[in-house]
């Protein structure tokens, strides 16, 4: 009996024994090993990833004002499987009635502004589970459009930038595309603007709430850096109205007026750069594509008398001049057989080296850059910048070109003295009246001031500065454009209570078919003469009218003093320094 | 049934004389008294359930709560968001309000001209630079470059003035919006008068008070 007992008691042991095995062993292989991935099926459904978009950074003006913002949108969508007919709780009738597509359609169109038979085909689009009624609609209109508590229509968060200047400086910010941005800062600081998405993880309950203990993981997005520009979106909006202005005045087919810093450590910063019509960033389409990037880089154009300053600015380098030394200029001078004449004809002067800058003679300036070899001059071209491209930060190079002296035609060796058979872009110009105005120090010209991380620390910009003139020929070159704005070609340009210096220039615009169609005309000045602050650079290009119909000192003068008068410079009563343009006591002579 | 070790009943098998006692030892299972148990320990026991049941109590408290502060959480975060879109909103406009286009256009609207020439001292010597010239009433600033496109509706504009009723009037509240979108009747003063004047349907030339109607 016993026995008996002992022995069933075992058999018994052993079978609940073997049972907590096959149990034991189930329960490791659901629960440990998981072949079927029932738990990690049951996890992934609760666990919610959503992305943590990073904001784009935003573009600001010199005084931190915006220029270009992100701000939240949504894409509405549907889902033509889901969207039909439904029925909705009335209030009014105390029961639920019933909505057909085409009523969410109708009320769709009304909120959203959208054509309702659009509105009624991406509702009811087949084959497809994802049609968009919208796109970048605001907050407002999303929370209507959820109001209606239709099926299939979900929401997607997207991020739309907003240009809160609209076309102030429009070409300078750029714009984005659907995909991405296209043009301007917008594009070449992407990277910088770009922040890094983080995400969050949590798990949630069939409600879809969050299960408050268990998973959640949060890697915090990295927002974008914002990018300072130099530009004063103030001065860039005055300018813009000046240049478009004046380009509406003469019927050109454009203008640019910029505006750069001279100021002891900012040198070669740009405060505008102004064209005559902008693109509105947020509707890029609207404009002439001429005008959607700046024209100060994309127009290469023959810089006229402006580039007599080069052969001037050699001569005084090399000392082979100096602003008094009397020359006898003629109306006409023939050189190796070709025949140069100036603008207007007049007798036989006897002026100074100074006057003929003034009065922009073409013979008297030949006479002066003929005291240089053909390499020399054009040595001194390349190292003021032209025949290389000159990029401001935007990603854009402006492109100039010259010759060498080897190609060059029978006319070149001259016409290139006063600034033609070469051309340059409006930044070719203006740096090199930068570096004539500071010291003979050329301070690449640039747009970018610094880029700042969400934390506030900046990384600015720096450019490196590089001695081309000695500061001695910069002295006698400030002179001399003194002496184009007190008796020469620019008299118009003049600020009382300033010193105001510049130069004039006018060069037949190279036709697309060959030869010569129209003008470019430009003025580039400083002011005060005595510690110069600020460059003002006025272009158009292809005036309707004659020659000698066009005047841009006015549109220099409104520009200068605006900027002189924003900026805090006083007037000061400094006599001027600039030399006589005429040998002997007589200065009045006919043009 | 009690279960007694196997040599035990085996060594019971083995001898008879002892078979008797070994019964004897089977039949009388080993009593004994249990403890008793003390109205101490009896309220000791009662506390430590209760407590057992207030804990779980507790717990499930807690776990509702949180549960359920979810929720609000849910509903704070959705309130948050919306409010951020609407200081969003409000910020874009008065960035849209602030662009120097806009600017212009409302100074333009309130009659402002461009400024002349400032009159200038020279604090060290005490001499007047240059002299300050009157601006010219003709002197409008030009229109060229459009204002930007503002994406809002008018709805928003509207629901804005609402909200801003609450807030501090004056330049720092709703007075500066409707400074910015609504001319003043002619603050310029007397100085203003036939700039004023010249302007179309300004009933008030200049003033605040509207001029006696004369018309009979």
């Amino acid at each position: 009996m016993a026995r008996t007992l002992s022995l069933r008691m075992r058999i018994g042991l052993a079978i609940v024994l073997a049972m907590l095995v096959v149990l034991g062993g189930r329960l490791f292989h659901v629960q440990g090993l998981d072949p079927a991935g029932h738990a990690q099926e049951a996890i992934s459904n609760r666990l919610h990833t959503v992305e943590l978009p990073a904001a784009r950074g935003n573009i600001l003006d010199s005084q931190n004002r915006l220029m270009a913002s992100s701000a939240d949108r949504y894409d509405i969508v549907a889902d033509p499987r889901m969207t039909g007919d439904y029925t909705v709780s009335d209030e009014a009738l105390g029961m639920r009635r019933p909505v057909t597509v085409e009523e969410t359609a109708q009320e769709l169109a009304v909120i959203l502004e959208r054509d309702y038979h659009e509105v009624l085909q991406a509702l009811t689009a087949e084959d497809t589970h994802y049609s968009v009624v919208a796109r970048s609609v605001t907050p407002e209109a999303y929370q209507q459009v959820a109001a209606l508590r239709a099926p299939g229509i979900y929401a997607e968060p997207v991020s739309e930038r907003t240009y809160p200047a609209g076309s102030v400086a429009g070409s300078v910010v750029g714009f984005m595309g659907s995909d991405g941005p296209l043009e301007g800062i917008e594009l070449v600081q992407n990277e910088a603007l770009t922040g890094e998405p983080g995400e969050r993880i949590y798990e949630v309950g069939a409600d879809g709430v969050r299960i408050p203990t268990a998973t959640y993981e949060e890697i915090p997005a990295q927002d974008g850096q914002d990018v300072r520009l130099t530009i004063d979106q103030d001065l860039q909006w005055f300018a813009q109205e000046a240049i478009a202005a004046k380009a509406n005045e003469y019927n050109a087919q454009w203008g640019n007026a910029t505006v750069v810093d001279l100021r002891e450590g900012n040198e070669g910063k740009i405060l505008a750069m102004a064209d005559s019509e902008t693109v509105d960033p947020a509707d890029p389409g609207a404009t002439d594509e001429l005008f959607r990037r700046p024209l100060a880089l994309t127009q290469s154009f023959e810089p006229g008398s402006t580039g007599k300053a080069v052969t001037f600015a050699a001569a005084l380098e090399e000392g082979l001049i100096s602003g008094d030394d009397p020359f006898s200029v003629p109306y006409r001078l023939t050189v190796n057989g070709e025949t140069f004449r100036n603008a207007r004809s007049h007798d036989q002067y006897q002026m100074t080296a100074a006057g003929i800058f003034a009065r922009s003679y073409n013979t008297g300036t030949i006479m002066i850059g003929n005291k240089m070899d053909e390499q020399t001059r054009y040595d001194y071209l390349r190292r003021v910048g032209y025949d290389q491209p000159i990029d401001i930060g935007l990603g854009i190079d402006g492109q100039s070109y010259v010759r060498p002296p080897e190609e060059w035609d029978r006319r070149q060796p001259m016409t290139t003295q006063f600034g033609q058979g070469y051309e340059g872009t409006v930044m070719h110009n203006v740096q090199l009246y930068q570096m004539l105005a500071n010291g003979g120090v050329r301070h690449p010209l640039r747009i970018v001031d610094a880029t700042v991380e969400p934390d506030g620390t900046e990384h600015p910009v720096v450019a490196e500065p590089e001695q081309v003139f000695s500061p001695d020929t910069s002295e006698e070159m400030l002179k001399l454009m003194e002496g184009v704005v007190e008796y020469g070609s620019a008299q118009g340009a003049a600020i009382e209570g300033y010193r105001v210096g510049g130069k004039t220039g006018t060069a037949e615009a190279a036709s697309r078919s060959g030869g010569f169609d129209g003008y470019t005309v430009n003025f580039v000045g400083v002011a005060p003469l005595d510690d110069p602050q600020f460059l003002v650079s006025v272009t158009v290009h292809r005036p309707a009218g004659e020659f000698g119909d066009w005047d841009l000192t006015d549109t220099f003068q409104d520009i200068m003093t605006h900027t002189l008068t924003s900026y805090d410079v006083p007037p000061s009563d400094a006599e001027s320094e600039a030399y006589d343009g005429f040998v002997g006591e007589r200065q009045d002579y006919p043009w | 049934m009690s279960v007694l070790p196997m040599e035990e009943l085996r060594a019971a098998g083995r001898a008879d004389g002892q078979r008797a006692q070994g019964r004897q030892a089977q039949d009388r299972p080993s009593l004994e008294a249990l403890p008793k148990v003390r109205r101490r320990q009896r309220g000791m026991l009662a506390s430590v359930l209760l407590l057992l049941l207030t804990a779980l109590g507790a717990v499930l408290a807690v776990n509702i709560h949180v549960a359920n502060s979810q929720y609000q959480v849910v509903q704070l975060t959705n309130q948050h968001r919306d409010l951020v879109h609407q200081n969003q909103a409000l910020a874009q406009q008065v960035q849209f309000l602030e662009s120097p286009q806009s600017l212009s256009n409302s100074a333009v609207a309130v009659g402002m001209v461009m400024p002349a020439t400032a009159g200038t001292f020279d604090l060290s010597s005490a001499e007047i630079v240059s002299s300050a010239e009157a601006a010219s009433s003709s002197e409008v600033p030009s229109n060229f470059v459009g204002a930007p496109g503002y994406s809002q509706p008018e709805t928003a504009a509207a629901d804005v003035s609402q909200q801003a009723s609450g807030a501090p009037s004056g330049l720092l509240g709703a007075g500066a919006l409707h400074t910015l979108r609504q001319a003043p009747a002619g603050e310029n003063g007397s100085g203003g008068g036939e700039e004023s004047a010249s302007r179309p349907g300004s009933a008030l030339h200049g003033g605040t008070i509207p001029a006696p109607d004369v018309t009979d």
